[in-house]
This record gives structure tokens, C-alpha cells and sequence, in this order.
């Protein structure tokens, strides 16, 4: 069975049709999804990530629909989500910033009012996220003060602490230098093997295609081309749409 | 002596203000509206509190049922409004606040309700003594408001900074959209922090109906404007900076009352504050943005 099932969603705003019939699966990979700006990717994270209910099509996740939950219902379910501009809380430190994103799956319960968060157990299951994601000696710092690089691991340590099936990672290079890049890619890479099934929207193309196993390709709204990155980066649909002649 | 005695008043001048603008300020933080029908919980607040003094005769006992209904009052706004409100320009859920203000401070002087006279609150100082040095004096209500202003902080303190719902409340402040992709529920969060805020809303009207030994239908009119002040001062959504406002507020009110005298109106005192702070320190004394 697909992991994630994506059934002819449809989404608009307004006059403007963001997605246009969009139907695909994803299973035991690393799925990327590319195209040229407005090309309705980030709306479709939105739609399964719960932030927008799409205007028509349906979305399951392990055999159960989810696109009429909200963004906290489908973290309960296994999938979390990065954002294209990160997003943190700025004001707490790294550690409190991983413990939010464990602490909340209990909800809703009365027993959020008297349970401590900063428990020996969650204190140590954040040790172990900021290991995996390399973070650990920024532990105390304070969110704000960290550079682009270390704020997209952070935002991945805090998805990694809702314990999720599913990664969505939304342009999750943007803004980091080749080295930085590198590093993520390899992260990326970690997860994978961990068994955590991952979904990227990127535009990084050197990041995309090294990285991932299949691609689908968006433009104005619906799926131009799929498959494995070579068959993209030949396809002539997606090269006079998004790739361009080099 | 006269300076700690005028310092001593001012402290519990600055409780009642505290507990009203600390509701505010929470509220403020998550949901960044302006909640001018706060000062309606505070009426209800005192109103329970005097029916329940009067039929139960134990002041613990009917704070404990104030806060309760106030905070029960306090979600049923949310639910009722703010929620459907909550992606609208922020200009909309101001205008439905203080249309629901006025709403409810005119029901409250139904004949039905509170009418249109005083009611004496009579609880004194709920049996705690005086407290009298050398130096300076409290009054038994006084030490009253002063006991319970601190044991409710403390326990918001405690919320705030030890439970997962005060982590909740911290986390939806700073991006309601982030706290919700890491699983908070926003309905809930937001729903137990307008009870807790409105709670303490429903104590301050208690503690100042006791105070005055008066409770009446528009007693929340002045409160309304003070602590929208106090959460200006002290930088919108900042607790501490609510509380660090609500002293220095007192402190010169109360200075300025015993050293000019009435020349000013108490209250327009809080605006000459307000507009000095909003001209050399626009986001408040412990605001972020």
C-alpha cells in the first residue's frame, strides 16, 4: 500500500486555480517535487500538511483520509513538516524549541496542565534528535541567534521530535552555502536509512536530483512529468518548462 | 515612612492592576487581539463573587467560583467570536470586542442582572490580619489582595514555564502556523489560556469589589482602558512586562496624587505615561516587536 495516496486534488484561490487535478502516490523513498515558482508545490504541502483543506481530491495517509484535518491532527497521525522560510521559535532556546514538538502529541488532555515538559525522558529523547541532526552543542542557544544553516537543522529536529512516518521538507537548501548543502543532503540521507519516508520541495536542482529517488514535476498547478531523476533531466516537457536548455 | 507607606500602596494598587492586565496580556500574546471585553469578565467576575459571598458566606470559596465562571465566561467569548475571527485583519476582532464591551456592560444593568445600583461586598479581609511596623502598615484587605495576587502568579509562573500548556502558549505566541505543524492543537491551547486569563480577570473584580466593598455594573469601565495601558507599557504579549508596568504605574500615581495632589485626575495620569513611553520607547518596556 502507498504511503501517501494524492487523488485528483484540485485547490483555488479565489479566480486562480493553484492546483489542477493532482493525483500521485509516494512509498519507501525520497520523493522530490520541483517547478518553476507559482507552480502550486507549496500549496500542496499545504493541503497534506492540514493547513488548507483543498477545494476538491482527497489525501490518505496509511489508508486514512486526512485532507480535512487540521495541521495538529496529521502531526498525531506521523507527518510533519519544514517550511520554505524558517520558522522558529524565536525566543526559546534550541533544546525548548525540539521539547515543544515533543511535548504536544498528548494533546488534548487536561494532563497538559500539570505535566512538565522538561522531563529526565524528554530531556533525553532531545539529546538524541540534536545528535542526529548535529546540533547538540548549540543546545542552550537561543533560536534567534542562530545562522540560516543551523535553523533548518533545528526545524528538522523539531518535525523529528513529533516522531513522524513522513518528512515534508519545503526547499529545505535554500539559503545554504554548497558545504552546508552537503551536509543536509547527507542528513537527508540518515533519515532515509532510519526508515523515515521524505517528500522535498526544492530548487536546488544539484541537491534535488543527487538526493532523490523519484521526481514530480509541477507546473502552473499540475503534474507535467514523474519518474527517476535522469528520466527528468531528459524530459522535454519539463526542460521548456522549469530546467531550461544548457 | 511616608515614602514606604505611599510605596505599600502603590504595591496593592499595582495587585489589581497586575491581575487584569495579566489576563489581557495573555490573551494578547496568542491570539494578538486587543480583548476589551476582557473588562466585562472582570465585572462578571465581581458579580459572581458578591452572589456567591452573599449565599455562602466564605470569601475563598466564592473567589474560587468567580474565577471559575469568569473563565468559563472568558472561553465561551472565544468560542463564540474570537474563533471565527481568527484570520481576519486585526481591526475586526477589535471592533467585535468592543461591541461585545458595551453589549455586556449594558446586560449587566438589566434589573435582571446587577441594575443599576451598587452592592456591598462585605468579605473585610476574608479573616487574615493586619499587618502594622514601625515603618508601614497593611490593612487586612490589603494583605488579602496581596496573598492572593501573588499565589495566582505564582501558579501562572508555574504554567507558564513548567507545563506543556504554558510551553503551548509560548509556542503559538511566537507563530501560531509553526506551533500547529508541531502538533499543537490551537483550539484547546488558545480556549485553556482565555480561562486562565479571564480567571484572573474574575479575581481582580473580586478583589477591588472587596476592596471598595462595591460592586456595580460598569465598575469595569475604568479597568478596561487601565489595562490596555499597562499592556502598552509593558509591551504587548510580555507578562513580565505587564506586571513591571502595573508597579510603575502605581508608583507614580500614587506619588504623584501624594505630592501634587488631585491637580491631574488619577486616571489621566496613565495616559501621560502612556504617551511619554510611546514617544521615547514605542514597544513598551519589555516589548519584542
Amino acid at each position: 500500500m502507498s504511503q501517501l495516496e494524492i487523488r485528483s486534488v484540485s485547490h483555488w484561490f479565489g479566480g486562480l486555480q493553484a492546483l489542477k487535478d493532482v493525483t500521485f502516490d509516494t512509498h519507501d523513498e525520497i520523493l522530490g517535487l520541483i517547478g518553476p515558482n507559482g507552480a502550486g508545490k507549496t500549496t500542496l504541502f499545504n493541503v497534506i500538511s492540514g493547513f488548507i483543506v483543498p477545494t476538491s481530491g482527497e489525501v490518505r495517509f496509511n489508508g486514512k483520509a486526512i485532507h480535512r484535518l487540521r495541521a495538529d491532527q496529521t502531526v498525531r497521525l506521523g507527518l510533519a513538516r519544514t517550511f520554505q522560510i524558517v520558522k522558529p521559535f524565536a525566543s526559546l532556546t534550541v533544546e525548548e524549541n525540539v521539547l515543544v514538538g515533543l511535548g504536544m502529541p498528548y494533546y488534548p488532555t487536561s494532563a497538559a496542565l500539570y505535566q512538565r515538559y522538561r522531563t529526565r525522558s524528554n530531556l533525553d529523547q532531545v539529546e538524541q534528535i540534536l545528535a542526529k541532526v548535529h546540533l547538540t552543542d548549540y543546545r542552550s542557544a537561543q533560536a534567534a541567534k542562530l545562522p540560516i544553516g543551523l535553523l533548518r537543522r533545528l526545524e528538522i529536529a523539531r518535525a523529528l521530535a513529533t516522531h513522524p512516518k513522513l518528512l515534508l521538507l519545503d526547499e529545505p537548501a535554500a539559503g545554504l552555502v554548497a558545504q552546508e548543502a552537503e551536509e543536509l543532503a547527507a542528513l537527508v540521507r540518515d533519515l532515509y536509512a532510519q526508515g523515515l519516508h521524505i517528500i522535498l520541495i526544492e530548487h536546488n536542482m544539484r541537491f534535488a536530483m543527487n538526493l532523490c529517488h523519484r521526481i514530480v514535476v509541477l507546473a502552473q498547478g499540475e503534474i507535467i512529468a514523474q519518474g527517476n531523476p535522469t528520466e527528468i533531466q531528459n524530459n522535454e516537457k519539463v526542460i521548456n518548462a522549469y530546467l531550461g536548455q544548457e | 515612612m511616608l515614602l514606604l507607606q505611599n510605596l505599600s500602596n502603590a504595591l496593592i494598587l499595582a495587585c489589581t492592576y497586575i491581575l487584569m492586565a495579566a489576563g489581557l496580556t495573555m490573551v494578547y500574546g496568542v491570539l494578538k487581539v486587543l480583548h476589551i471585553a476582557h473588562a466585562s469578565v472582570y465585572t462578571v467576575g465581581a458579580f459572581v463573587g458578591v452572589l456567591a459571598f452573599t449565599r455562602l458566606g466564605n470569601f475563598w470559596v466564592a473567589l474560587a467560583i468567580a474565577m471559575f465562571v469568569s473563565g468559563i465566561f472568558g472561553v465561551l467569548i472565544y468560542r463564540s467570536t474570537y474563533f471565527y475571527l481568527l484570520n481576519s485583519p486585526r481591526t475586526v476582532p477589535l471592533i467585535a470586542s468592543v461591541g461585545m464591551f458595551v453589549m455586556f456592560t449594558d446586560l449587566l444593568q438589566k434589573p435582571f442582572l446587577m441594575g443599576a445600583y451598587q452592592r456591598a461586598f462585605p468579605a473585610g479581609g476574608a479573616g487574615l490580619p493586619a499587618v502594622k511596623t514601625a515603618l508601614f502598615s497593611f490593612t487586612a484587605k490589603q494583605v488579602l489582595i496581596l496573598l492572593v495576587t501573588v499565589i495566582l502568579l505564582a501558579i501562572v509562573y508555574v504554567i507558564l514555564t513548567r507545563t506543556k500548556l504554558g510551553l503551548s502558549w509560548q509556542a503559538a505566541s511566537m507563530d501560531r502556523d509553526m506551533a500547529s505543524a508541531v502538533g499543537v492543537n490551537l483550539n484547546q491551547s488558545i480556549a485553556a489560556n482565555f480561562f486562565l486569563g479571564s480567571a484572573l480577570a474574575g479575581a481582580a473584580g473580586v478583589l477591588v469589589g472587596v476592596y471598595n466593598n462595591s460592586v456595580f455594573a460598569t465598575m469595569g469601565d475604568l479597568p478596561s482602558y487601565k489595562a490596555f495601558i499597562i499592556i502598552v507599557l509593558g509591551g504587548m504579549g510580555s507578562l513580565p512586562g505587564a506586571i513591571l508596568a502595573s508597579l510603575i504605574l502605581a508608583i507614580v500615581e500614587n506619588f504623584l496624587v501624594a505630592s501634587i495632589g488631585y491637580v491631574l485626575p488619577r486616571d489621566s495620569i496613565a495616559f501621560l505615561v502612556l504617551i511619554l513611553m510611546l514617544m521615547f520607547r514605542p514597544n513598551g518596556l519589555l516589548g519584542r516587536e
